[in-house]
C-alpha cells in the first residue's frame, strides 16, 4: 500500500504569500498612478450628492422629483411614487422628454437598482452637466425597500 | 486512484493548469482596479470600503499564488491559498444566487467592459451561475489534490505489506 496523502502544510509560507500579495496590491495602487481611493465607494465621485432612504422620503414628501435611472422596462413594474423614467442607456430622449418638469422641480433624487448600481451616479452626473442639482439615493431601491418605504407596483404602459 | 494522482504527469498538469488560470485571471483586475472595484461592489457580499479592499488585494494573491504554482515552487501552500480563495468564491457566488442579485460579470477574468457587446462568453458563462459554481469546485479539487497528494518520487512513502511470520 502506497501513502501518498499528507496534510503538512507550512503555515509560515501560506501567511508570507498572503501578507506579500497585500503588500505588492496596496504598494500598486498607492504607487500605479491608476489606484482607487480606499475610503469610499468607487462609485461616488466629486461633487456626487447621497441621500440615504428615510431623508429621500421626507424629500418625496417635500415635493423632491424622483427619477429613475433603471431601463424603462423596470419602471414600467414598478417605482417609487411618482418618479419619471430617466434610464441612463436612453437618456437623451428621456430627458428630452422630462426636461421641463426637471426644471421647476424644487429638488432632484435619482436612484436605481442598488447592489452597486451605477446608473443613478451616472445620471445625476448628466444632469449637473446640464445644470440640474440631483442627489442619489444611496444603495437604490433595495435600500429604500429594506426601509419600509413605498412602491408604486402599478404597471405602466 | 490516489497513486494515478500522486503521478508526477498529472500534478504537473494540475499545477500548470491552476497557476496559468489564476495568473492570467489577475492581469485584467491589476491593469483595471476600478472596474473590478465595481464588480466586487456589485456582488454585495461586503460594503464598498472591503470591497476596495478585495480589489486590491485579491488579484495579487491570486497572481502570486498562480505564480508559486506555475514555477513549481511552494507548490503545496500556493495550492492551499488558492483553495481558501475558490472555497470564498463559491460561498460568495450561492450567496448572491440565494439573495437573487443578477450578477452579469462575475469579475472571475475580465472586469473592463467590452466598447461593443459581445457574444462571446455568453451571458451563463459570464456571471454568477451554476457554470461558476461548477467551474470553482472542479478547480477546489484540483488544488486540493496539490495540497494533500504527493507526487511519486518526492518524499511520498511506499510500505510494503506486513508478510505473516513463516513457520
Amino acid at each position: 500500500m502506497l501513502l501518498f496523502l499528507d496534510m503538512t502544510v507550512d503555515w509560515k509560507r501560506f501567511i508570507l504569500i498572503l501578507a506579500a500579495a497585500a503588500s505588492l496590491g496596496f504598494a500598486w495602487n498607492a504607487g500605479s498612478g491608476h489606484g482607487i481611493t480606499l475610503g469610499r465607494s468607487v462609485l461616488v465621485q466629486a461633487g456626487d450628492e447621497l441621500v440615504a432612504a428615510p431623508a429621500g422620503k421626507r424629500l418625496l414628501d417635500q415635493g423632491a422629483l424622483f427619477l429613475d435611472a433603471r431601463p424603462r422596462d423596470f419602471w414600467r413594474m414598478s417605482r417609487i411614487p411618482g418618479a419619471l423614467p430617466l434610464p441612463e442607456d436612453d437618456f437623451d430622449p428621456a430627458f428630452r422628454e422630462a426636461e421641463k418638469r426637471l426644471r421647476r422641480a424644487s429638488a432632484i433624487v435619482v436612484y436605481c437598482g442598488g447592489y452597486g448600481c451605477e446608473a443613478s451616479h451616472l445620471v445625476a452626473r448628466k444632469l449637473r452637466e446640464r445644470g440640474l442639482a440631483a442627489a442619489i439615493l444611496d444603495e437604490g431601491l433595495p435600500a429604500w425597500q429594506d426601509a419600509g418605504l413605498p412602491l408604486d407596483t402599478e404597471p405602466r404602459p | 486512484m490516489t497513486a494515478l494522482l500522486a503521478n508526477p504527469r498529472v500534478q504537473l498538469g494540475l499545477r500548470l493548469l491552476l497557476g496559468a488560470f489564476f495568473v492570467y485571471a489577475s492581469l485584467d483586475k491589476i491593469a483595471n482596479p476600478l472596474a473590478f472595484a465595481k464588480v466586487v461592489y456589485q456582488w454585495q457580499v461586503v460594503g464598498p470600503v472591503p470591497s476596495n479592499v478585495v480589489a486590491v488585494t485579491l488579484p495579487w494573491i491570486e497572481l502570486l499564488a498562480g505564480g508559486l504554482l506555475l514555477a513549481g515552487a511552494w507548490r503545496r501552500e500556493a495550492a492551499l491559498v488558492i483553495a481558501v480563495l475558490l472555497v470564498v468564491f463559491v460561498v460568495a457566488a450561492g450567496s448572491v444566487m440565494a439573495r437573487g442579485i443578477d450578477v452579469l460579470n462575475c469579475g472571475c477574468v475580465s472586469v473592463a467592459q467590452a466598447a461593443v457587446p459581445s457574444a462571446w462568453p455568453p451571458a451563463w458563462m459570464k456571471g454568477v451561475g451554476w457554470f461558476l459554481v461548477t467551474r470553482n469546485l472542479l478547480m477546489l479539487a484540483a488544488a486540493m489534490v496539490l495540497v494533500t497528494v504527493t507526487p511519486l518520487g518526492r518524499g511520498a512513502t511506499a510500505v510494503a505489506p506486513v508478510q505473516p511470520a513463516a513457520g
